[in-house]
């Protein structure tokens, strides 16, 4: 990787193109008496997620255990659609056999050869909205990370060093 | 073997109009990549990185199409029933899982090949070698399933013997890899979607059209269809399929999906991780396209099978005329022929099969040839290798690799879509629990991978050695007797096709136990993991490794 010989140019266009930026983040992370009562974007702000333990069962960071809310919210549901049909069909299959009207599927077949496959795509694209709104709930903009899209890789790697987003911690350091 | 395994219902003989449609299929993929080829590596790099989530979307729905998506899916729902419907839902819904627990931050950590992951997330080149020789095994399970289908499909066009023709075919498919890899062509997977969902979707709406079964909506309008079927189609758990094997197959495919390496690979070239979430809805949606019209498509060759023969339905089932298992691999393709449909369009159907047979064979052996001369030969044997002995070693072993898939798809264990997912077990065991620990539990380390890995492996090839070998080495077959499987109760609990439901919970436990009673992971390797959740924003080109390297240098500055 590139990242040794390219670190001198990160920090300095980081400083050109954010002045305060990282340094100014970092210290922000100390002075925590507001930590009760910031808005969502601000305690993203103070948050150094490179200090904080990622764990699936135990989230850390304010960011994570919202994330992992949606995830087994998602993951839950998932389960039910894809293994409840199946499970009920083993359990009970006199009643899910029958056959629907209209259609004309046996609705064991239905629910599991069309119902399952549908409901994971419909859970897929409320799962990736859920995640945009939290985004959105955080201040975080995803368009603003590419500026390395049409600059060469240090710039792009400045950028992302200094966080991307700006001021949005409202200012209480500044 | 004195019957060859070909289907007997299938109009065998040379058509020139379907040879050529093949041709011209294959012959697009080449020229389509071959013109949009970007001249310098740096601008495909960028370029690259820069697809948006439609045409990743599609990308990965045509890494999905397979001779198991297209024939093998609709063989299983004609040939198995209900059970079939348990490949339908395990090779879409694990879309969901990985989209919720590896897509974004897979595309985060930026590496894409299961031997980068695991060697960079547990520093060690023997877990590299391990997974590089997992990837090794799935391609050839994988690959085995793909010459089946082109084989059977291939003798549609071209007319030879099942034999000759599975070599055929697999020398055209090598022929196609060195053109590929000469002309420098980057795949154009999008063109690949379009153009093998459209030769699909035609002929399940033209068969479903003119044999009067469906008009707008063949997803939806077989349903009137089933009640004319034999039982055996819609009926649950009949024969050997238990609910067992259908949750434990099911299982298997949706957590292989999320072991998959070429899976994987498609975040590669996205934005960002927020493309890498849509885009995967968009591929599961580009999939779905071929598996809401894959049972209708096995509902009308079923019908017409029984119509063409003149038999009952019930006798496509059981007796004398019953549809063999050759015959259901290729339903997709003898549907539209017992529809009476042109040759050219039948031809058209199958030359889509080939098709995606061929592609992603030839993925599969770059991916193969990759693990075996970059992650085993370089890393692990000869860490001297210059260059051109990579290649070599690169080259023989597409060539030992094609020629072992050649041998054993001469007589094939199993149908097509259960080869393949013999693959996805091995991937849902062995990949998927480092995948999925690596990334959300910092303390999972070197120990505890190799300690998961191995029994995952072991677990899967003794399973193998269990159910599948004793019907090639007449010793075992001697031992295993009638059931056919050398320990009747580990073939009962952990089929080769659905060992992960026992093989994923067990490797977890075991990574996690050694991983307890280890030293813990280097603070570095942590922070990697931590990036790969950090809502920050990441550059395009940067990887997790990036971002610690150049944070863990500004550190002492921090106290």
């Amino acid at each position: 990787m590139t990242d040794n010989n390219t670190r001198d140019t990160t920090d300095d266009s980081a400083r050109a193109d954010g002045g305060e930026s990282s340094n100014e983040r970092r210290a922000s992370s100390e002075p925590r008496s507001d930590g009760g009562t910031t808005q969502a974007p601000q305690r993203h702000q103070n948050t150094d997620y490179l200090d904080e333990e990622v764990n699936l069962l135990k989230p850390s960071t304010p960011y994570m255990r919202d994330h992992l809310r949606i995830v087994w919210a998602g993951f839950v549901a998932w389960a039910l659609i894809v293994f409840g049909p199946v499970t009920l069909t083993a359990i009970a299959p006199g009643v899910m056999t029958t056959t629907m009207p209209v259609l004309g599927f046996p609705w064991h077949y239905f629910l599991v050869g069309f119902g399952a496959p549908t409901g994971a795509l419909i859970l897929a694209a409320v799962y990736a909205r859920q995640r945009d709104k939290l985004d959105d709930k955080y201040g975080i903009d995803h368009s603003t990370a590419g500026p390395g899209e049409s600059e060469t890789s240090e710039s792009g790697e400045a950028t992302a060093t200094d966080g991307g987003e700006p001021r949005a911690d409202g200012g209480t350091e500044r | 073997m004195t019957i060859p395994l070909q289907a007997e219902a299938l109009d065998i003989s040379f058509k020139l109009l379907p040879a050529i449609i093949v041709f011209l299929m294959m012959a697009s993929f080449l020229v389509i990549g071959y013109v949009f080829k970007v001249a310098d590596t740096e601008g495909m790099w960028v370029a690259g990185r820069g697809i948006g989530n439609i045409e990743n979307g599609m990308a990965i729905g045509a890494n999905w199409m397979s001779a198991a998506s297209y024939l093998g899916l609709a063989g299983l729902v004609a040939l198995s029933g209900f059970y079939g419907l348990a490949f339908i839902v395990g090779w879409t819904t694990g879309y969901f899982v990985l989209l919720i627990f590896l897509a974004a931050q897979m595309r985060r950590f930026g590496k894409y090949t299961a031997p980068d992951f695991v060697a960079d997330r547990f520093n060690s080149p023997t877990a590299r070698a391990l997974a590089a020789f997992t990837t090794l095994l799935i391609a050839y399970v994988y690959s085995v399933g793909q010459a089946r289908g082109m084989g059977l499909v291939g003798q549609y066009v071209f007319g030879l013997d099942i034999i000759p023709m599975i070599v055929v075919m697999m020398t055209i498919t090598v022929g196609y890899l060195a053109l590929s890899g000469m002309l420098g062509a980057t795949k154009n997977m999008a063109v690949q979607y379009v153009i093998l969902i459209v030769a699909f979707l035609a002929g399940v709406y033209v068969v479903g059209f003119t044999g009067g079964y469906s008009t707008v909506l063949p997803q939806i309008e077989y349903g009137a269809l089933l009640g004319e079927l034999s039982r055996q189609f819609t009926e649950p758990f009949i024969g050997g399929n238990s609910y067992y094997l259908w949750v434990a197959t099911a299982f298997s495919l949706i957590f292989g999906t999320c072991g998959l390496p070429h899976v994987l690979v498609r975040f590669y070239t996205v934005k960002n991780e927020r493309t890498a979430r849509w885009s995967t809805v968009s591929g599961l949606f580009f999939i779905m396209l071929l598996y809401w019209a894959a049972p209708a498509m096995a509902a009308f060759g079923v019908d017409l099978f029984a119509a063409v023969n003149e038999i009952s339905p019930e006798a496509v089932y059981s007796g004398g005329q019953a549809m063999s298992g050759a015959e259901g691999d290729v339903i997709v393709v003898l549907a539209a022929q017992f529809a009476d449909l042109p040759t050219w369009f039948v031809g058209l159907v199958a030359a889509g099969g080939m098709a995606a047979a061929i592609a992603t064979t030839a993925g599969l052996f770059i991916t193969a040839s990759s693990a075996v001369a970059h992650d085993i030969y370089a890393e692990l044997i000869n860490p001297d290798a210059s260059q051109r002995q990579q290649v070599l070693i690169g080259r023989a072993t597409i060539v030992g690799i094609g020629a072992l898939v050649t041998v054993t798809a001469f007589n094939p264990p199993a149908l097509i879509g259960e080869l393949v997912a013999y693959a996805f077990s091995l991937a849902g065991t062995v990949l998927f629990p480092m995948f999925f620990l690596g990334l959300w539990w910092e303390n999972t380390n070197r120990q505890g991978a190799l300690a998961g890995m191995t029994v995952g492996l072991l677990l899967w090839i003794t399973s193998i050695i269990n159910s599948v070998l004793p019907a090639y080495v007449p010793a075992l077959a001697d031992v295993a007797g009638e059931g056919g499987a050398l320990v009747p109760i580990y073939a009962q609990y952990v089929p080769p096709i659905g060992a992960a439901l026992v093989g994923t919970p067990l490797v977890f436990l075991v990574t996690i136990a050694v991983s307890l009673v280890t030293p813990e992971p280097p603070l570095e390797t942590k922070k990697m993991v931590r990036q790969c959740h950090s809502p920050e924003p990441m550059g395009q080109q940067q990887t997790a490794e990036d971002i610690v390297s150049n944070s863990g240098g500004d550190t002492p500055a921090d106290d």
